[in-house]
């Protein structure tokens, strides 16, 4: 019995080793947030866009420590194979093959390690792209390396 | 029990008197399946005793013919060996291995390992008793109760292993001496081994690169060979399996036999599931929901057919068997999300929940061994051959992603692995040591093919050698030691995506281009392991100590990735200036067995140079996350602690607790734990075993809780995951059905309470995905 309470005494201490040394309160285990759904955010669930215009995407970041870069992403949903995670189902139209599907994908940092920061980005959409269901993903990341994603079913038409 | 025999007989050595008219016996002891020589095995009779020494010699002086003498060892079962006035001198006694199981968990002795390299290293023997009694979905889950063994999960059918919270490459898979060669990188990949037919198992917890090289950096599941059957034997059984979570219906049949010389084996296995059932209605993934259908995880069946066959022959001098076996499965993929992308389809999934449809995978392992084993005079020589071909193909719904047009086909990903392997080694006993020396090589060529890059495909060499010695300072003290050095040769081909990308050039035009995501490079790397230990036995305790250095060879994908993972939404870059990995560990085991007590304590201290692991960095590629292959210093210390009382001889009570405590001490991710750390976990197991009845023999009821705390030490892109408990029972008989051998009958009840609770290691945590839910099974072993 005395060898084992000698084990357990060696346990405890590699255990009381182990916790004392944690520095817990130390690291940053926060993930940043981002929101679209706030007014001045762009684009909103199911917004409608035309062709040959501008737009400016905006949404909302923060961390608790230092927001590192951002990017902004659309591609097309034209066969249905994914959806937003905003609160409202879209109505799709009808599946279809691509042609010349617009792609945007941007990385953008930010230097001054901001906590928070309101994105905003001027996006044309050329006028010879096919019209229909896209797709508008943000994401964002700390100076630690968590992320954040959203996306936002929107449709472009004529 | 051997060791009280052992020591009672060591006092008598000192005052025993000659008796007369003595009869002298020589003869040998060996191991009846290995052929290895034994030593300090008691030979003990009437009114005579003998030991045998190193080269397992003994000579008995008996009186008359009449005396029985009972030959012991521990590790082996008992024989009675009666020598006769006719017994031709000198006579060669074979025992064979006993896993002895202490009650549900199986830990063998040591003993028979004193003589063999794994000695005075923290390992654990698991037997067929214990592969029946706790069979679950896939091998890993099976061993799963072994404190510091858990799992990596990937849905209800796949697992690879995980041990003190080390995983993937860094585990070695060692089947009938030859590495297991897959896809082991891959986190969602399984480990191609047909668990049945398999009748011991050793776990080494701890760096042994030593003697099995790189990747045993954490340590080793090392699958042993099936012992030799009896001279003219024939025999075999039949395993009927079903389970009501996933609707699984399993059958295994093995039949083995030999002659006089010749022996062979043979073993079919078909395994076909549904998806399996989680405690839930609704997935929470994010701000995705997703919503189940009859709380069938969404294509995530199975099925699996394997068969193997194998051939030997064994002489007193001479033992070889060639082992063929396949394994093929094919497995769905939580059709919702696909890695962490979600995913709309107008696939049918809910029609049923017995089709496999996309996405899914398909795997195939084959493999050749052959070990043979040559007894020479003070030596015994080893070879292990082998061939393995991998293959492991992913398929999916082919949809645009990024700058990737919608893909022809389904073929994502295609892995093709051949794998050559020789090991030699010498084993001389020499006095009181005994050295072996080996070299272990493998040549593997891996193919890559499919629309989606992970990986570039790659030639790898390695070639290693090592010496070791184990010296017995006294029967009961034991010294080991041993050096190794290793040699790697890496040749990655070059790879670009089959489709365009815009690129910016110098003078800020945009063109399109083939982008390279792997390129032509060749490696080269060598690494130093050793390891020192000692073994003390005193009594009923046995007390061990390791210091030791391990390593690891980057593998292609750290090195030379460089592509996008869409299924991680992430961006994977390897390094090319990644150095091999390496470990040192000091560990100790104090293990105590007085039949009706018995408690163990196995602490460890280990710290990296530089653990390799993939990095989330702050920056973006194209809008995904990139993540970076990543060398940090790395401290670790932890251990198990087990206790076990048998209360009544038919009631037993046991505990098991395993615990890891990791931190980086440098890098990007200082003060962070490493990737994949298990959360404290304890195991409470209670035994009853029944008075026989009406055709019934050997029940036994156990239960068992797992308790897991809950996991706050993570490192991004981790989630905290929640403690848990669950209930598990079970019981076991024998019925004597008909004339002949009973079978043996399993109920299970796998998570009694249908609880929710994550699996902090398992793939789909990622995704909110919780562990299977109440699962009753009823397993029938029918020998014949």
């Amino acid at each position: 019995m005395r060898i084992l309470k000698l084990c357990l005494v060696f346990i405890g201490l590699i255990l009381c080793a182990a916790c004392s040394s944690d520095s817990d309160s130390l690291k940053d285990e926060e993930k940043p947030t981002i929101r679209v759904a706030y007014e001045g955010g762009f684009p909103q669930g199911c917004e409608v866009l035309k062709r040959g215009e501008t737009y400016t995407f905006k949404a909302q970041v923060t961390d608790n420590e230092a927001l590192a870069a951002y990017s902004l992403e659309l591609h097309h949903n034209f066969d249905h194979h994914t959806h937003d995670d905003q609160s409202e189902t879209c109505e799709l139209s009808p599946v279809k093959e691509a042609v010349n599907p617009f792609i945007y994908r941007e990385n953008f940092k930010l230097d001054d390690r901001p906590k928070t920061y309101e994105i905003s980005i001027q996006v044309s959409i050329p006028d010879a792209i096919d019209t229909g269901d896209y797709h508008c993903g943000f994401s964002v990341t700390d100076a630690t390396g968590w992320q954040r994603r959203t996306s936002v079913d929107i449709k472009i038409v004529e | 029990m051997s060791i009280r025999l052992l020591i009672g007989l060591s006092l008598m050595l000192g005052t025993k008197v000659y008796a007369q008219h003595t009869q002298h016996i020589k003869g040998n002891v060996i191991d009846a399946s290995t052929l290895r020589p034994l030593a300090g095995v008691t030979l003990v009779g009437h009114n005579a005793y003998a030991v045998s020494d190193e080269t397992g010699a003994f000579v008995l002086k008996t009186v008359g013919d009449s005396a029985v003498f009972k030959v012991s060892h521990l590790g082996y079962e008992t024989l009675e060996f009666k020598p006769h006035a006719t017994t031709a001198s000198p006579v060669l006694l074979k025992l064979k291995s006993s896993s002895t199981a202490l009650a549900t968990v199986s830990v063998s002795g040591k003993t028979q390992e004193r003589m063999h390299s794994e000695n005075a290293t923290v390992s654990i023997a698991v037997d067929e008793e214990f592969l029946d009694a706790n069979r679950e979905n896939s091998l890993m889950q099976t061993l799963n109760k072994i404190p510091g063994v858990s799992t990596m999960n990937i849905g209800s059918g796949q697992s690879k292993p995980s041990i003190r919270g080390l995983g993937f490459n860094r585990v070695s898979v060692v089947q009938n001496g030859v590495k297991h060669q897959a896809q082991q990188w891959g986190s969602d990949h399984g480990l191609e081994i047909d668990q049945y037919g398999i009748e011991e198992i050793r776990i080494i917890k701890g760096p042994a690169s030593l003697l099995y090289g790189s990747d045993a950096i954490a340590g080793v599941v090392a699958i042993q060979p099936a012992k030799i059957p009896e001279r003219n034997s024939f025999n075999g059984s039949v395993n009927l399996l079903t389970e009501t979570n996933t609707d699984l219906y399993a059958v295994s049949a093995g039949m083995q036999s030999r002659g006089q010389n010749w022996f062979y084996r043979g073993r079919l296995t078909y395994r076909d599931y549904a998806d399996f059932k989680v405690p839930t209605d609704q997935i929470n993934y994010e701000n995705y929901i997703f919503n189940l259908h009859n709380q069938d995880l969404r294509n995530t069946a199975g099925k699996e057919a394997d068969a193997s066959l194998s051939l030997g022959y064994v002489s007193p001098t001479f033992r070889t068997e060639t082992f063929f076996s396949t394994v093929s499965a094919k497995n769905g993929f939580f059709a919702n999300a696909h890695g962490l992308e979600v995913r709309n389809s107008s696939i049918a999934y809910d029609a049923s929940n017995r089709d496999i449809d996309l996405p899914f995978h398909q795997v195939n392992h084959i493999k050749i061994i052959n070990n043979s084993t040559l007894n020479l005079d003070a030596h015994r020589l080893h070879v292990d051959l082998g061939y393995q071909h991998n293959q492991r193909e992913e398929h999916s719904e082919p949809v645009p992603h990024g700058y990737m047009p919608k893909p022809s086909g389904s073929r994502e990903r295609v892995f093709t692995k051949n794998t050559y392997s020789l090991n030699v080694k010498d084993v001389v006993s020499w006095g009181a040591h005994t050295v072996s020396a080996g070299i272990n090589t493998e040549f593997q060529n891996n193919n890559i093919g499919g629309w989606g890059f992970l990986i570039p495909a790659y030639d790898r060499f390695t070639l290693g050698g090592y010496v070791f010695d184990h010296m017995a300072l006294t029967e009961n003290l034991h010294l080991q030691g041993g050096l190794r050095y290793d040699a790697g040769y890496l040749d990655t081909q070059s790879h670009f995506d089959w489709y365009r990308s815009p690129r910016t050039n110098a003078d800020g035009s945009t063109s399109q281009v083939y982008a390279q995501r792997a390129r032509d490079q060749q490696l080269n790397f060598g690494s130093f392991s050793g390891s020192l230990g000692v073994s003390y036995i005193h009594k009923n305790t046995t007390y061990k100590l390791n210091i030791g250095k391990s390593f690891r060879m980057p593998l292609a994908h750290e090195l030379a990735s460089d592509g996008v993972n869409y299924h991680m939404y992430r961006y994977e870059r390897g390094n090319l200036n990644l150095d091999p990995e390496s470990s040192y560990e000091l560990d100790a085991e104090v293990r105590h067995d007085s039949g009706r007590y018995r408690f163990s304590v196995s602490p460890f201290v280990n710290l990296f140079d530089n653990y390799i692991y993939l990095n989330p960095t702050a920056a973006y590629y194209e809008s995904l996350q990139i993540y970076e292959y990543t060398q940090a210093a790395v401290f670790r210390a932890g251990g198990e602690l087990t206790a076990g009382i048998d209360l009544l001889p038919n009631l037993s009570l046991d505990a098991s607790a395993a615990y890891v405590y990791s931190r980086q001490t440098s890098g990007p991710k200082d003060g962070f734990t490493i990737p994949f750390s298990p959360p404290f976990s304890t195991l409470f197991s209670v035994g009853y075993g029944i008075k026989d009845f009406s055709l019934f023999s050997e029940t036994r009821f156990t239960g068992d809780v797992r308790i897991t705390a809950r996991q706050t030490d993570i490192v991004p892109p981790e989630s905290v995951t929640a403690g848990y408990e669950v209930l598990n029972l079970s019981v076991m008989s024998k019925l004597q059905v008909v004339s002949g051998k009973p079978w043996a009958l399993r109920l299970k009840l796998n998570n009694v309470f249908h609880t929710p609770y994550f699996d902090h290691t398992s793939f789909y945590r990622l995704i909110e995905v919780p562990e299977p839910g109440r699962n009753f099974s009823v397993s029938v072993t029918i020998p014949f």
